[in-house]
């Protein structure tokens, strides 16, 4: 039983690793910390994992594990903030078929994220990945019309520092 | 159209991680050992336990029973010592189960809270034994007076007073300031961040 659990949680995890890849990105700002976070993600995926139920989507409950994690779990990244080196995310996400432009506006993207605060960071990357706002705000815990409020003030933010 | 829309494209066009991480890999760090701030609070938790009830091993209990009874303490002794077992396993159940509620599948406003409480569950019993502390003190410092009344001046009763009270104060003073370290260390970003999403709801 434990095995046939684990394998189904390997498989998902393993397909879907690339939604923490992304989390870690905005949360960390080395190579050692994105390592360190998603190795801490997986243990908190991994020990929920027998609770999900499968009533969401797979993808659903790892957003809201893997966040809950950068959030409230995990410490170490805090040391670091604002001393990303933009060659190590550069290099994660180079690819011969990204186009040029759009690479540079991610590497803008990724730096203006860095800048926001935790909560904001959440719902930048929730608002990125095409969340509804039911979603988010069962996500966050905060009432819908919260969300659409706080979530219009970090764009606002977003947009300022990507167009000064 | 909206500058983030631009963004957006090529934040959902960005190509997958390079360095995907195997099932081996995974297996492993699935497996490993956790340094969330969640196990951390459990371990000081159950240090703080331990060393708070500890205290008594380091005192020469036939010598601190013979004081009580010279005293006329026994009872009271007896008593509070009862109730401060009976609380101490209120305060274990306590955080035992605020503990194992803690879950990250809950959303990120419950999950804080709930890390919150358990953290304050402790505190919570340290300030009471600080209390327990200071109760004690003062009920030693009033039945050593009254034992001793004839013998002491009242310059030597209130030199005794004094020195008590800044011996209590100081005692609690020190735990006082290390308790606003590891709680500061522990759960500053953890505070922040409960504020900002809490702030919002009372809008």
């Amino acid at each position: 039983m434990q095995k046939e659990l684990e394998k189904k949680f390997l498989a998902d995890f393993t397909k879907n690793q690339n939604i923490v890849h992304k989390i870690c990105r905005i949360y960390t700002s080395s190579a050692d910390a994105h390592n360190d976070l998603f190795q801490e993600i997986t243990i908190q995926l991994w020990k929920n994992y027998p609770k999900f139920r499968g009533d969401s989507k797979f993808s659903t409950w790892m957003y809201r594990v893997a966040l809950n994690t950068s959030i409230s779990l995990y410490r170490k990244s805090t040391k670091r903030i604002n001393t990303q080196n933009f060659n190590d995310v550069a290099y994660k996400v180079k690819s011969t078929e990204y186009d040029d432009t759009e690479e540079v506006q991610l590497k803008a993207l990724y730096e203006a994220i860095h800048k926001l605060s935790d909560i904001e960071k959440a719902l930048i990357f929730l608002y990125l990945e095409n969340k509804s706002y039911q979603e988010i705000s069962e996500t966050l815990g905060i009432s819908n019309g919260n969300a659409r409020v706080k979530m219009n003030r970090a764009k606002e933010k977003l947009k300022n520092m990507l167009n000064p | 159209m909206d500058i983030l829309d631009n963004y957006k494209k090529a934040w959902e066009n960005q190509p997958e991680e390079n360095e995907r991480v195997s099932v081996g890999e995974i297996y492993k760090m699935a497996h490993s050992r956790s340094s969330s701030i969640v196990k951390w609070i459990f371990i000081i938790g159950i240090l703080e336990f331990v060393v708070f009830n500890s205290l008594y091993f380091f005192t020469d209990m036939e010598e601190a029973h013979r004081q009580y009874q010279e005293l006329g303490l026994e009872n009271f002794v007896l008593y509070t010592q009862i109730i401060a077992y009976a609380i101490l396993f209120y305060f274990l159940v306590m955080f035992y189960l605020n503990y194992k509620n803690i879950s990250t599948s809950d959303s990120t406003r419950v999950l804080m809270r709930k890390i919150i409480r358990t953290r304050r569950t402790v505190r919570n019993y340290v300030l009471f034994n600080l209390g327990y502390i200071a109760l004690v003190m003062i009920v030693f410092t009033i039945a050593s007076i009254n034992v001793n009344m004839e013998d002491l001046n009242g310059k030597q009763i209130a030199l005794l007073i004094g020195a008590m009270s800044i011996f209590t104060f100081l005692i609690l003073g020190v735990m006082f300031l290390f308790y606003q370290l590891i709680y500061g260390i522990l759960l500053r970003k953890l505070r922040r961040n409960y504020k900002e999403l809490a702030k919002l709801e009372d809008e």
